[in-house]
């Protein structure tokens, strides 16, 4: 495994690779940037003109046929065609030309690549608690693209960075016309190594959060969910950091902002500014759900096995802030479980929320079969054996069917 | 970089001296040594078992793995594995893990039911292996060592987008994890070699 190139796609994607980030924009604060000076740079139907521009072209075609075809993708018709209705509705005038990809990967992560095609994680779906948050992601995104943000930063990289670095990168990408393999730079968890072409300065990045906010506002979405979006996230990462003793990671995602407190305080300035008095804006919170109902549940088990409980802890509060059901609890039961310190009481914690999952009516069968193993644990076994009944009749061909069978006798 | 499935993850913390063709060999070390059709101890010597041809034995290190944890494969680690955990204590993990690392893998308790130790394995897949995707195809009862033990199938697809597959056949006896996991690309070499592992788990023994 290259643990390297894991590392790089798991916390880089968004502003692009943050190894070199500062020698790219040494300087002092800057100044905020306007959502009304923020006019896109190409119009429907871009095509580059200068060559090494149509070169790079080139290669990300091959890029997006190997992640077009990735194993990894989720192909699910309503949640690919609802992406695709999203960034048609806040892509600004690319909105038409721009593909988008959903990975099967739990990070929070989405990224645009220079010939307009983006690839959002799955972990992304997760966290967004209504639609207005994904667009404005999205919009972000598609900021990168409308501010011509990739072969910018590509032309100031190939002046700046060092012959070497710059060299394995191009045996990656531009390899194959010399008949070098390809494949390790191009599979999908890998993206962070090709991502790391394009290095968004701090102005970039500013750019594209009044880019952004502007889009979405133009489209009726509150621009104000934006900023929402970046504290959940610090938040996250706060928690998690916490939890395992340490301090956030400063320099990963937001490494090309002066600071967390000045992104925050600029795209609420940006927000108020764009908001027309009088008009109204939407956060558009049920339609995502109805959206994501059906994969939420394995959103939430792809994040909650990868036991990181101050993180999914964090994550599972911010969503229950939208009102608790049978899933979050039970997932708040899992999380329990799996961080298994039973000096701290997390088996007790972990049967609380079980007991407490199954009362909602949109428990998971899972819940009803953990509930049952909590409850034979405390030697309350009659009840054990009704809490697994009732998850054989919800999950009549549940895999662990033969074992729960056993233990009801 | 290739990358490696689990079962070089298990033991090998840096999946650099794993790959590795480079690491000595001219020297006389290697990462790997023969494991012939006798009968030999595995793990930290608890459990004996015989495999019905040639395998060949992960060669364990020091400060990055766990004494009660063996590793063999057949046509190599990215195709396919056996691990063999040889009676982990309670309160134990079965990988070495910083106090800090974010995500981690759950740790095994004495009190664990077959659900609970199967969530464990789906976590080392998870955390270690970044299986993206991971489907229980079941978990049954299955005597081993002459316990009430346990059989967990599953199948993964990991970052490198393979699907792989595996068996694992356990039971926790006297508090302690006793357990044989075979994973395999699922195309092909799963099958291929699910008949060693068969013969391999019924030839388990514990130290008399």
């Amino acid at each position: 495994m290259c643990a390297r190139c894991l590392e790089i796609s798991r916390r880089s994607l968004l502003t692009g690779g943050a190894a070199a980030m500062a020698a790219l924009h040494a300087g002092g604060a800057d100044a905020r940037v306007k959502p009304a000076d923020m006019v896109p740079l190409v119009g429907p139907g871009f095509k580059p003109t200068e060559k090494d521009e149509q070169g790079l072209w080139k290669e990300m075609e091959r890029v997006e046929e190997e992640i077009a075809d990735s194993n990894l993708l989720i192909t699910d018709p309503n949640i690919t065609g609802y992406l695709r209705d999203l960034i048609g509705t806040v892509g600004g005038p690319a909105a038409k030309d721009f593909r988008i990809y959903l990975a099967h990967i739990p990070d929070f992560n989405a990224a645009m690549f220079p010939t307009g095609f983006a690839v959002v994680f799955s972990g992304l779906l997760l966290r967004m608690r209504n639609e207005a948050q994904l667009a404005g992601v999205i919009a972000h995104e598609s900021g990168h693209f409308l501010r011509r943000h990739m072969i910018r930063s590509w032309r100031d990289q190939r002046r700046k960075s060092d012959f070497f670095a710059m060299g394995a990168m191009l045996a990656g990408i531009g390899g194959a016309g010399a008949g070098v393999y390809l494949g390790d730079y191009v599979q999908l968890a890998q993206l962070g190594t090709i991502l790391s072409l394009f290095k968004y300065s701090r102005d970039m990045e500013a750019e594209a959060d009044a880019m952004g906010a502007k889009l979405i506002a133009q489209a009726g979405y509150d621009p104000m969910e934006i900023s929402t979006v970046w504290q959940q996230l610090i938040g996250e990462e706060q928690a998690s950091a916490t939890y395992r003793g340490k301090h956030r990671q400063r320099g990963s995602l937001f490494d090309t902002h002066p600071s967390d407190d000045a992104r925050m305080a600029d795209l609420k300035s940006d927000a108020l500014e764009l908001k027309v008095p009088g008009k109204h804006y939407e956060s558009y919170r049920e339609r995502y759900l109805a959206t994501i109902g059906p994969v939420r549940q394995m959103l939430l088990d792809d994040q909650v096995k990868l036991n990181d409980p101050g993180a999914s802890q964090y994550l599972i509060q911010t969503l229950a802030q939208d009102g608790w059901n049978g899933l979050l609890r039970f997932y708040e039961g899992e999380v329990w479980r799996l961080r298994n310190r039973s000096r701290l009481g997390d088996d007790v914690r972990a049967a609380q929320s079980y007991a407490a999952a199954v009362v909602y009516p949109d428990a998971p069968a899972d819940a009803w079969r953990w509930h049952g193993i909590a409850l034979l644990k405390e030697g309350r076994t009659g009840e054990a054996k009704a809490a697994f009944s009732k998850y054989l009749t919800m999950k009549p061909d549940a895999p662990d069917a033969a074992w729960v069978r056993q233990m009801i006798g | 970089m290739k990358r490696h499935p689990i079962v070089v993850l298990i033991l090998a913390g840096s999946a650099l001296s794993a790959c590795s063709s480079l690491g000595g060999e001219g020297y006389g070390l290697s990462d790997y040594s023969a494991v012939n059709v006798h009968r030999v101890k595995v793990g930290n010597g608890n459990m004996t078992v015989v495999p019905p041809r040639p395998w060949n034995r992960h060669r364990a290190t020091l400060f990055e793995d766990v004494a009660s944890v063996e590793d063999w494969t057949l046509n190599g680690p990215l195709l396919d594995g056996i691990t063999f955990i040889t009676g982990l204590k309670s309160g134990h993990f079965m990988v070495r893990q910083r106090r800090t690392t974010d995500q981690q893998v759950p740790k095994f308790r004495a009190d664990m039911t077959p659900p609970e130790i199967a969530a464990m394995l789906e976590g080392l897949y998870r955390v270690r292996g970044r299986a993206v995707d991971f489907r229980t195809l079941s978990i049954k009862p299955r005597p081993f060592l002459g316990a009430n033990g346990f059989q967990f199938d599953y199948e993964h697809l990991d970052d490198d987008e393979l699907w792989r597959k595996g068996r694992a056949v356990g039971a926790v006896i006297n508090g302690e994890l006793y357990l044989v996991m075979y994973d395999a690309a699922r195309s092909h070499y799963y099958e291929a070699a699910l008949p060693d592992f068969e013969a391999i788990v019924g030839s388990a023994q514990l130290r008399a």
